[in-house]
């Protein structure tokens, strides 16, 4: 049990680290976002690939948020 | 099978996080496919990791090249402290962060 929350602790450290580091390297990545791709990049996922879909993402969400900043103008 | 349930929970995710568009937006599978299929089927080859050490030390001496010595600092000092967690994805999530830096030798503030 002990040995399970030094490893939590220890997980939690290395992400801390990493976010400091993505913030030098000004990724706007937060804590949450980094998170979830740590896991899936530990699943096997292509970091290079998958840094292709964040920024193809954050493209989308906001065109996303540009219409519906929109459709909420026009209901006014 | 539990292996792509617990990817495609994962790019959702993903998805609620980056685009913060609600689960019930008529574009929210669209995104989550988008995600699932983009990390399935890529040409992108297996991170290097003497090259990724490469690009972390020249980023260091870009740092100091244009006179941004506190900021070569930090980020040395968070290498450092990174290296008793190393292990062998380690050289995969530095490669990630090095495809998502945006201009850090010019962007980059300390007080963030």
């Amino acid at each position: 049990m002990a040995d399970r929350t030094e490893k939590q602790a220890a997980a939690q450290q290395a992400v801390d680290i990493l976010h400091e580091i993505s913030t030098i390297l000004n990724c706007h990545l937060d804590r949450r976002t980094l998170s979830i791709c740590i896991s899936m990049i530990e699943n096997g996922v292509n970091p290079e690939a998958l840094a292709s879909v964040v920024k193809e993402l954050r493209k989308e969400g906001q065109h996303a948020q540009a219409e519906n900043s929109a459709a909420a103008a026009r209901r006014r | 099978m539990a292996y792509q349930a617990q990817l495609a929970a994962q790019a959702d995710e993903l998805v609620t996080a980056i685009t913060n568009i609600p689960e019930n937006h008529k574009h929210r599978d669209v995104y989550r496919e988008y995600v699932l299929r983009s990390i399935r089927h890529h040409t992108f080859v297996r991170t290097n990791q003497f090259e990724v050490a490469d690009r972390i030390k020249g980023l260091e001496e870009r740092f100091r090249v244009v006179g941004r010595d506190a900021l070569a600092d930090a980020y040395r000092q968070r290498l450092d402290a990174l290296e008793p967690h190393r292990d062998h994805t380690t050289p995969d999530i530095l490669h990630f962060l090095l495809e998502l830096a945006d201009q850090p030798a010019q962007k980059s503030k300390l007080t963030d």
